[in-house]
This record gives C-alpha cells, structure tokens and sequence, in this order.
C-alpha cells in the first residue's frame, strides 16, 4: 500500500503535542510505516514552540493537538495555532488531532483550513498514518499538476514563437 | 534469583510488545520513550492529586485523559477503564470521592508500570 508512494524530495513533518509519550511514539510510527519516504520529523510541546521554527523551515505537514494547554496553561490551543500556520504558509497541509469527537471543532479545523482531522484512539496512530497517505498523495498530485502547467506555458510560447516566426517570415516576404 | 522468580510471579501490568513491535530493532527509540513515561507519568499523577484537592473537575478531565494515551502506548490495558470512569465523573463534575478512589488504583498500579519499566530499561541501556 506505501509502496505506491516514492517521493523523492523530504518531507518535513512538524508534530505538535503536550504528551511526550504520545509524540515519541508517534514520530517513531510514522518513521517505520514510511520507511521508502525521506522524512525529516520535529516534535514541539506547545504550538508557540513550534511557530519559532515553522517560520524558518515551512514544514509540508503539521500535525497538531487540539489541546495544547495542559501542561502550559498559557499556551494557545490547536486552533489559534492552526490560523497562525495558514497565515505564515497556506501550502502546508495541517492534521487536526483531537481527543474527543467533537463536531465543534472539526468544523472549526476545516473552516480555519486543516486538511483532515483524526479523533485519538487506540487505533490512533494507524489513522492519523492513512490521513498521512491522503495528504501525501495530494502533494504529488500538486506537483504534477505544477509540472504540467510549466509544460503547458512551455508549448504556448513554442507556438507563439512559431506562429510568430511565421508572420515575420510572411510580412518580409510583402514588403519585398 | 529469589527475588526474580517472585517478580515473574506477579503479573506484569505493563505489556510492551506493541512498542517493542512498532519501534523493531531501534532500541534506543524505546529507550527514549520509557524515559519519557518515566518523567511524565509522576507530573501527571501530581496534577490529578492538586487538582482533587481543589475539586477541579476540568483537570481531572484533561489529565486522565490524556494519561490514557500514555498508557495505552506502554499496554497499560488495566488502566483504561480506570482513566475512562475518572474522565466521565470528572465530565459530569459530579462524585469527588469515587474520582479518589479510582486516583488511589491509579496510583498503585501507575507504580507498579514505573517498577516494570524502570527493570525493563535496563536491558535497552
């Protein structure tokens, strides 16, 4: 099923999460269920850590708790993160991860442009894994489609360099 | 020897073949995670006491909850009905004196994990 995936540029991941446990682990998983992918993975206790560095490496992926003032009861929660990152870059995909299944705030995660959002289980990491999938393939997709656009402006100038070659070749030819 | 045949007696509370099977031979990742564990669980633990003193339903709540996570990941199974109840209660902040008796199961078998893993690290040192 991964196999599927050969991207060869790195993916830089960015987790954002107050449970230490739960990030190893996470950061762990990921590198052993993408193991054909080069992935570079930071981990960040609190969203204001993690936009220090966002500023200066636009990671593709964030993948970002909901809760994030447990343990720093100052800090912002997901979703203030969440504006933060769209606004500095709207290109990175953002995974909302959230312990309850709550309609609230998904919606509020994809009004503020999360790209998924995965309810924690016990299951948790293999879901937020195929949410990994999705967003991957979407960033390959987004390079063709950049690739075939720049191939596209190539012909239309080849055309126009043509067609106009042609006219100059014609309007000598009159004016002889 | 004695000492070890008793240990093997009691059952384990921990089982930590779902991380030894997700991290493979990595063993200083595991390492790093039972380190981790060993640091948070204490904290967590402190936050839920401070925070039944005060009656602080909110707390409890985010705690026990996201203390279902850490032990979820360390096959602490024991522990997840226990951190559900205590979640519920604290949600419908409502039986201060059952949230402390679930507290005082945590706490003995929270330490019972932390023995586990502390003799289990000694072969990923």
């Amino acid at each position: 099923m991964l196999k599927i995936l050969k991207m060869k540029n790195e993916i830089n991941i960015f987790i954002v999460d107050d449970n230490n446990v739960f990030t190893l682990a996470l950061k762990a998983d990921i590198a052993n269920a993408f193991k054909t992918i080069p992935l570079k993975i930071n981990i960040f206790e609190t969203g204001e850590k993690c936009m220090e560095k966002f500023k200066e490496e636009k990671p593709d992926v964030v993948i970002l708790d909901y809760y994030l003032n447990k343990k720093f009861q100052d800090a912002a929660n997901g979703i203030k993160v969440l504006e933060w990152i769209k606004k500095e870059n709207p290109d990175t995909h953002v995974i909302m991860l959230t312990s309850d299944d709550d309609i609230d705030v998904a919606l509020k995660s994809f009004h503020s442009g999360a790209i998924d959002y995965v309810v924690k289980t016990e299951t948790q990491f293999r879901k937020i894994n195929y949410s990994l999938i999705n967003v991957f393939k979407i960033m390959e997709a987004k390079r063709y489609e950049k690739r075939y656009k720049n191939l596209l402006v190539g012909v239309y100038v080849f055309i126009a360099l043509i067609v106009g070659a042609v006219l100059a070749i014609r309007i000598s030819e009159h004016s002889l | 020897m004695i000492n070890s045949k008793h240990e093997k007696s009691i059952e384990n509370v921990c089982d930590l073949n779902y991380l030894k099977e997700m991290m493979g031979s990595k063993k200083h990742l595991i390492n790093e995670i039972m380190d981790a564990f060993l640091k948070q669980v204490p904290e967590e633990l402190q936050s839920i006491k401070e925070a039944i003193t005060k009656t602080d339903y909110a707390i409890i709540k985010s705690f026990s909850h996201t203390m279902k996570s850490s032990v979820s990941i360390m096959g602490v199974s024991k522990l997840t009905p226990v951190l559900q109840e205590m979640e519920d209660l604290a949600t419908k902040e409502t039986d201060i004196e059952k949230i402390k008796e679930l507290n005082d199961t945590l706490n003995l078998i929270c330490k019972q994990a932390t023995e586990e893993i502390e003799r289990e690290k000694m072969n990923y040192a």
